[in-house]
């Protein structure tokens, strides 16, 4: 009887000192694809969210806890390693997950997530079906891909003026929605003949076949829907087959990498990005970035991941880390960040709108605006 | 842009893209027919060579070097690079392939497979998981025969991938070593015997395979203007079908193989639908073999190893 109280007085210092370190650590986890071709993104969006649980240590933290720490989880792009590496999140319980980047791993991924009811931001995942599935707690921190397409098809209608388009895309979920949307768009008002649609293989790095057979073609603009790793490459081989379409693309090759393997080659492209006001938020952020991790430059989706993180952390703060209560104040407030003012719809998407960006002097230039239908 | 020159065009684009594959396929072909191992580790060697050109091109360019003595640039960085990885190669030989030459041919597969993994990831924690940018030193300037356009970058590239075949196939030919090491291919033992020295013989081999290897990785660099750890991956699941397809062992066979793969791949994507260019070409692998299973220009190992 001695022994069982031993025992029991044993076991319950080391449940009170379980409970106390529980209490002493947040967790928040986040899911990019650190592996793979498009772990600079994936590198960009960890950065971001630990640039944001930095800031917010520095200025206070959050009552209650002693620290607050990332769980980083490597999504890879692909559907059963995020859905491994999220089901990895959930046990070691986190009170909210950061992520992903390709839409082929954010959807696949919040699967579990929704299942364990773990609130969700996505600081990159733009199809439609990310907040299309009527799950609550799932949030997206970038405009939507039939935002984007509707701009791009504006922009080619009312602001290029062009008569022929073709599409490339390399047949992945955020791709192929891209084109879908604007094969759809452009059929509304049959201003825009789509003369052809191409498919790549991902992880390639020759596309002259298929440029050449666009080259015969000649159509006024070709759309690049691919990630930045191909549209850098497929830019300087466009520009040395002699190419005289324009070229268009999107926000997964708005990069600074872009413009830095592209080269002369990326003059003259547009891309679709979302504009956001130059705050002093923002530029204390990009300083801040700058410093922390020895970069010359903020990847793009280092913003959205630091609004994202943020907003999760301020959303703890105020609610606690109750699921229900955490949904209900992120849809009810109303954001600042650094990528603009954040407000959340019912399906948990942002009142944001892209607008046409082109490449001049090795920068990315505001250039077109959908909404108002005017240059800058 | 005109049939006639649309249809050079798309060979232009083949023949490039077949030097290519035919270069890295000779690394696998050389091993496979000296010791009958897959140097799975191939891949990662070629990117080395990407990565060693890259620390020399921009170590070159900041001192203003690369304008002034143009050619002496690209002779040093292909040399530099195909050094390197030259005496890379003989390691992971002493390393990896060596201990385990005498144990079951798995046992060495194995090896070679988790050398490559190491060799990958050692390259992602060196030189970072992102594309870096090649200083571009090649150019997009060239020539148009009709409307079909090639730059003097791609010239240049297929000549000298062209030389450094020729070479090798006159090393292999011609001098003494190339005899111990066709000697050696065909049958260990007898050529031990015979007086040859083996080790030497291999770590040779070892040398010539990864170097071209890497005078390809330091090509693709400077044409497609950047490089990233894990790019040696799909090179050399192509040259490896390249090497297979052209018949295992065979240098002829390796060269052939790589430009009917680059051949294949482009002329696919030119006249059908491109989505379909990886399964038409593996397709092309797989009918090649059922008739002629040890490749275009292979010999019936069997018969011919003791």
């Amino acid at each position: 009887m001695k022994r069982f109280g031993i025992f029991m007085l044993l076991l319950a210092f080391m449940l009170g000192f379980s409970s106390m370190a529980a209490a002493k650590t947040l967790k928040i986890g986040t899911l990019s694809p650190l592996t793979g071709p498009y772990a600079q993104d994936g590198t960009d969006i960890l950065q971001g969210v630990k640039t944001a649980v930095a800031v917010f240590e520095k200025a206070g933290g959050i009552p209650g806890y002693d620290k607050i720490e990332v769980v980083p989880g490597d999504s890879a792009c692909d559907g059963g390693k995020a859905t491994m590496a999220a089901n990895k999140l959930i046990n070691s319980g986190v009170a909210g997950v950061v992520g992903a980047y390709c839409s082929s791993a954010t959807i696949p991924a919040s699967v579990p997530l929704n299942q364990a009811n773990i609130v969700q931001i996505t600081p990159a995942s733009t199809h439609t079906d990310v907040t299309g599935r009527g799950f609550k707690q799932i949030f997206r921190m970038p405009p939507r891909d039939d935002v984007q397409a509707w701009s791009t098809v504006k922009f080619l209608e009312d602001g290029l003026k062009i008569k022929t388009l073709a599409l490339i895309d390399d047949r992945q979920t955020y791709t192929v929605g891209l084109t879908e949307n604007i094969t759809e768009f452009a059929k509304e008002k049959n201003k825009i003949k789509i003369v052809a649609l191409e498919h790549i293989t991902p992880g390639d790095k020759d596309f002259t076949a298929v440029l050449t057979k666009l080259k015969r073609i000649n159509p006024d603009v070709i759309y690049m829907g691919v990630y930045q790793p191909e549209g850098s490459l497929m830019v300087r081989q466009a520009k040395a087959l002699g190419l005289k379409s324009k070229l268009l693309s999107e926000d997964a090759v708005f990069h600074p990498k872009f413009l830095e393997v592209g080269g002369k080659a990326a003059e003259g492209t547009y891309l679709t990005f979302a504009k956001a006001p130059e705050t002093k938020e923002r530029k204390e952020f990009e300083k801040t970035y700058k410093n922390m991790w020895k970069a010359k430059t903020v990847g793009s989706y280092g913003y959205y991941a630091y609004d994202a993180g943020m907003i999760l952390l301020e959303t703890i703060k105020k609610a606690g880390t109750k699921t229900n209560k955490m949904v209900d104040t992120l849809r009810n407030t109303t954001w600042s960040g650094v990528t603009g003012e954040i407000k959340f719809d019912y399906k948990g998407d942002r009142k944001l709108a892209h607008v046409i960006w082109i490449v001049k002097d090795g920068k990315f230039v505001p250039y077109w605006d959908p909404l108002t239908e005017s240059y800058f | 842009m005109d049939t006639a020159s649309f249809i050079i065009q798309q060979l232009i684009n083949a023949l490039f893209l077949g030097s290519i594959f035919a270069l890295i396929a000779l690394g696998y072909t050389m091993v496979y027919g000296i010791i009958e191992l897959i140097n799975f580790a191939h891949g990662e060697l070629f990117t080395a060579g990407a990565f060693i050109g890259i620390i020399v091109l921009a170590a070159l360019q900041k001192t203003g070097f690369v304008e002034s003595h143009f050619v002496i640039t690209l002779i040093l960085v292909f040399g530099m690079a195909m050094a390197y990885v030259a005496v890379l190669g003989v390691a992971i030989e002493h390393v990896a392939y060596k201990p385990l030459r005498r144990a079951s041919r798995l046992a060495a597969i194995l090896s070679a497979l988790g050398m490559s993994i190491f060799l990958s990831n050692g390259m992602m924690l060196s030189q970072g998981v992102s594309d870096r940018a090649y200083p571009s030193i090649l150019g997009i300037e060239g020539f148009s025969i009709l409307d079909a356009r090639i730059t003097y970058g791609q010239v240049f590239i297929i000549v000298l991938s062209l030389l450094l075949m020729v070479a090798l196939q006159m090393f292999v030919n011609w001098t003494k070593l190339g005899k111990a090491m066709r000697a050696t291919a065909q049958n260990q033992t007898m050529a031990r015997m015979l007086g040859i020295d083996i080790d030497k013989t291999i770590r040779v081999t070892f040398m010539i395979g990864p170097a071209l290897g890497a005078a390809a990785g330091v090509m693709v660099g400077l044409y497609y203007g950047s490089v990233r750890f894990d790019m040696g991956f799909i090179y050399m699941i192509k040259a490896f079908a390249a090497a297979i397809l052209g018949g295992i062992g065979s240098i002829p066979g390796a060269v052939l193989g790589g430009m009917i793969i680059g051949g294949v791949e482009v002329l696919w994507s030119a006249f059908l639908p491109s989505e379909w260019k990886d399964v038409t070409t593996f397709v092309v692998l797989i009918l090649v073999l059922y008739l002629r299973p040890s490749g275009i220009l292979g010999e019936h190992v069997s018969e011919t190893r003791v």
